[in-house]
């Protein structure tokens, strides 16, 4: 029994100096939080960022880091993200196609849209020095279909692969032409896959790519991250001299690296808590925004739920805005139709019925005979309790949106079988249609454009993975398959909103929103588009 | 009576912990009193995240869920879970390891060399492996550990048959007509039982703490489930404005785990006298 004291007694010592340990570690890590911040906010990094002009930047690693567009498309949006790459056209906040190293304003476009003729804006350098010319511009897009050929960039999606291109660098032009139309050949060239390079004086595509971009590669270090240096020839003036773009992926990591002063900015914080205690200290500025991405789950309609009243109900059961405003603290913004509010594509004018209101669905089942007829709280569709399989995965608070759907709908009487799996197997299964609901999160602006992202519930297309029809949606899909005239486009794209919101087809979760959270007293600006492959831009800048 | 009184008394240790461990058996059976009927699984979304208070004890977590509820009900998954796993490795180790050390030659070549495969990798590796591959689930992550933690049951069954197999009385029995399933059920497993059932009373601490790591890291059991693992996970993202959700689930991980180990101590005081 002595023993037996003598080892309780050790227990006990043990928990005691292991809560006294994180004791410790709590307050002097508060402590010390709150100094080096104090520190950094007025001595050392503030210092650095007037002074030193060193921006450290803590982002995502994608991809290994790499920041070759041909590549993958993660590889390309690198190169644009760190300030690398530009390309001939970008697009602002209101997304919207502006010029870069071309001029959006002037360029000509034949009637049938097959024949584009940009102009080069004269004087812009490579960070090596070599100018811009149309001949250097036509050598990147050219060595992008040449080493892209095998790359997930895909660059044929928003240009055709044998398209003609003629520089002609007396007259400071590139002329395209195609045998596609395309409605807007500029926003296709907006992705960051055209991220123009300076091919003859590039070395290392791989992690030392040379761009136009405001910074430049000085050393990459694999899973560290870049240090960049500003590009010398670059247009106007870069607003630090150096960044160190430090990879850290964990979302609370970042933001304690931002409150103990290692970082002066990051991107993405997404996690409620960390958010919240950044927005609630005044040291730090947290800019968020809309962006393109939607996130929503498919709604089978080989299934169960291609029974209408189910369906519906299932909408009006979850109320999607508390989950995106308390679940997820705002990660998303809600909306019920698949394209984002912010987006131009007339989200005011569309009306929606089947908006969250529990009693109603509950109404509406039983009107329909979905009732509990057995009293185990779940109801019965033909006999069988109504179990839906709800397939998610950890991502963007995709995983935390189904918990509480899962929660939501038990309210009403369904019941669902969870199924958190990895990302390839949610897509696997979306492929095999082995689900009722799964929920993804989607870029919708590809290519400047929604049009392909909305061919996911065109009847018979090959990316319908929901088995989703409706005729008049499908024909104004295929009418905007050709249609060049932008008002006609937005109207199409409208109706075919207006399709997949009446039909209760799609469960939209929200629009993920982006973050950049910034050290007010180190950095002045630090703005958060929506399209998120603009990170480091000029626009950030060191605070005075 | 007077025995068994004298038995408690002389082996306080045994004595408190296994009326702790008891206590530890009767609130996961009886968590839905205990809960006073709230579900573990439900709340209200708008209620997340709440700090302990007289209406939510161990206050709320991301969807509005009283935590003390799924505290409680956490130890029916994990105790299940653990129990699951000790007996599943128990039962196929003893039995592995008692053929392999009785009939020798080929049949404890292919039973130990299955099992030098299993201990060649990092046990939790190897688990993570398996429940990764089998998809993630507490049954599975059940699976998963028992098939990693087996092969100790049947080296150590093993290594214990092999002591008395060539002793003469063995030899006696066997020439005497004893039939192989008597020789085994008289002889050999006895001689090994009670260092397997010391080793198994051990293990179940190890077994939780190993299946809430399985679930911490995402291989074990899924949401809703309220395991105490899974709920470490869930509150790891809000640790700095929510530290309940931390604290209580890892308050009951490390009190449930250390009745447990002290328990298995004590049992193994009792029943191996080399420890006296």
């Amino acid at each position: 029994m002595r023993k037996h004291l003598g080892k309780i007694a050790a227990i006990g010592l043990a928990a005691v100096l292991a809560v006294a340990a994180l004791a410790g570690c709590g307050s002097s890590g508060s402590g010390s939080a709150a100094a080096s911040s104090g520190a950094s906010a007025s001595g050392s990094a503030s210092a650095a960022a007037v002074q030193g002009g060193t921006l450290r930047f803590g982002c995502q690693n994608f991809s290994s880091g790499g920041i070759d567009p041909a590549v993958e498309t993660n590889t390309a949006w690198n190169s644009s993200r760190y300030g690398i790459l530009e390309t001939l056209f970008k697009f602002n906040d209101d997304v919207q196609v502006v010029s870069c190293l071309a001029d959006a304003d002037n360029y000509t476009m034949s009637d049938d849209h097959k024949t584009w003729t940009f102009n080069i804006i004269p004087g812009i350098k490579f960070s090596s020095g070599a100018d811009v010319t149309p001949s250097a511009v036509k050598a990147s897009i050219d060595r992008l279909f040449k080493d892209g050929a095998s790359g997930s960039t895909k660059p044929e999606q928003f240009l055709e692969k044998d398209a003609k291109i003629t520089a002609d660098d007396a007259a400071g032009t590139i002329t395209i032409e195609t045998k596609t139309a395309y409605p807007d050949l500029r926003a296709n060239l907006a992705d960051p896959a055209f991220g123009i390079v300076d091919v003859e004086n590039t070395k290392d595509f791989a992690n030392g790519i040379i761009g136009t971009g405001p910074y430049m590669v000085d050393t990459f270090t694999p899973d560290v991250g870049y240090t960049l240096k500003a590009n010398p020839n670059y247009r106007e003036p870069v607003p630090f001299e150096t960044v160190e773009l430090k990879y850290m992926d964990d979302a609370q990591a970042k933001a304690n690296a931002l409150l103990a002063g290692d970082i002066d900015m990051a991107n993405d914080v997404a996690n409620k808590s960390a958010l919240e205690e950044l927005k609630a200290n005044s040291d730090f500025t947290v800019n968020i925004a809309n962006g393109t991405r939607t996130g929503f789950a498919w709604v089978n309609f080989n299934k169960i739920l291609k029974n209408d009243a189910l369906r519906q109900a299932v909408m009006m059961g979850i109320d999607g805005q508390t989950v995106d405003d308390v679940t997820l603290g705002g990660l998303y913004g809600y909306g019920y139709s698949v394209l984002p509010s912010n987006l131009p594509f007339n989200y005011d004018k569309l009306t929606y019925k089947y908006g969250y209101d529990k009693e109603a669905a509950m109404k509406l089942l039983d009107d329909a005979g979905i009732k509990d007829s057995d009293g185990d709280g779940i109801r019965e569709l033909d006999g069988q309790p109504v179990k839906l399989v709800w397939v998610t995965y950890e991502n963007r608070g995709l995983g935390d949106i189904a918990e509480a759907g899962k929660q939501l709908l038990a309210e009403i009487g369904i019941d669902v079988d969870l199924q958190v799996v990895d990302s390839q197997k949610d897509w696997d299964l979306m492929v095999s249609g082995d689900y009722d609901l799964i929920s993804q999160n989607w870029n919708v602006y590809i290519a400047g454009s929604p049009d392909t992202y909305l061919g996911n519930w065109d009847k018979g297309n090959e990316v319908n993975y929901c088995g989703y029809e409706n005729d008049k949606y499908s024909e104004a899909y295929k009418a905007l398959q050709t249609e060049l005239d932008a008002d006609k486009r937005l109207e199409l794209i409208t109706t075919m909103q207006q399709c997949l919101l009446d039909d209760a087809a799609v469960l939209v979760h929200g629009y993920y929103t982006a973050s950049m959270i910034s050290n007010s007293k180190t950095v002045a600006n630090a703005p958060v588009h929506p399209l998120d492959y603009y990170w480091l831009t000029t626009e950030v800048t060191p605070a005075a | 009576m007077e025995n068994k009184q004298n038995f408690f008394v002389k082996h306080k240790t045994f004595t408190i912990f296994s009326i702790l461990g008891i206590l530890v058996i009767l609130a996961a059976i009886f968590a839905p009193v205990l809960t006073g009927g709230i579900d573990p699984t439900t709340g209200s979304l708008s209620e997340a995240l709440k700090p302990p208070s007289s209406e939510h004890l161990f206050g709320t977590d991301k969807l509005g869920r009283d935590l003390f509820a799924r505290v409680i009900y956490g130890a029916r998954t994990s105790l299940i879970a653990a129990f699951s796993v000790v007996i599943l490795a128990f039962v196929i180790g003893t039995v592995a390891g008692v053929l392999a050390g009785y009939f020798g030659k080929i049949v404890d070549a292919v039973i130990m060399r299955i099992a030098d495969m299993m201990i060649a990798f990092p046990g939790m590796i190897l688990a993570i492996a398996v429940a990764g591959i089998m998809g993630a689930s507490i049954r599975n992550a059940v699976i998963a550990v028992a098939l990693v933690t087996w092969p100790k049951y049947a080296r150590l069954a093993r290594s214990l048959v092999l002591k008395i197999r060539d002793r003469d009385y063995v030899s006696a029995a066997i020439v005497t007509g004893s039939k192989t399933p008597y020789m085994l059920l008289k002889y050999m497993l006895p001689s090994a039982i009670t260092t397997l059932v010391i080793t198994a009373a051990m293990d179940i601490g190890t077994m939780m703490l190993e299946l809430a790591g399985l679930s911490f890291l995402g291989f074990g059991a899924v949401p809703p489930t309220p395991e105490w693992g899974l709920m470490l996970s869930e509150g790891r993202a809000y640790m700095t404005a929510a530290p309940w959700l931390m604290i209580f689930p890892g308050v009951a991980i490390f009190v449930v785990v250390v009745i447990f180990n002290m328990l298995g101590d004590s049992l193994r005081d009792i029943l191996d006298p080399r420890q006296e």
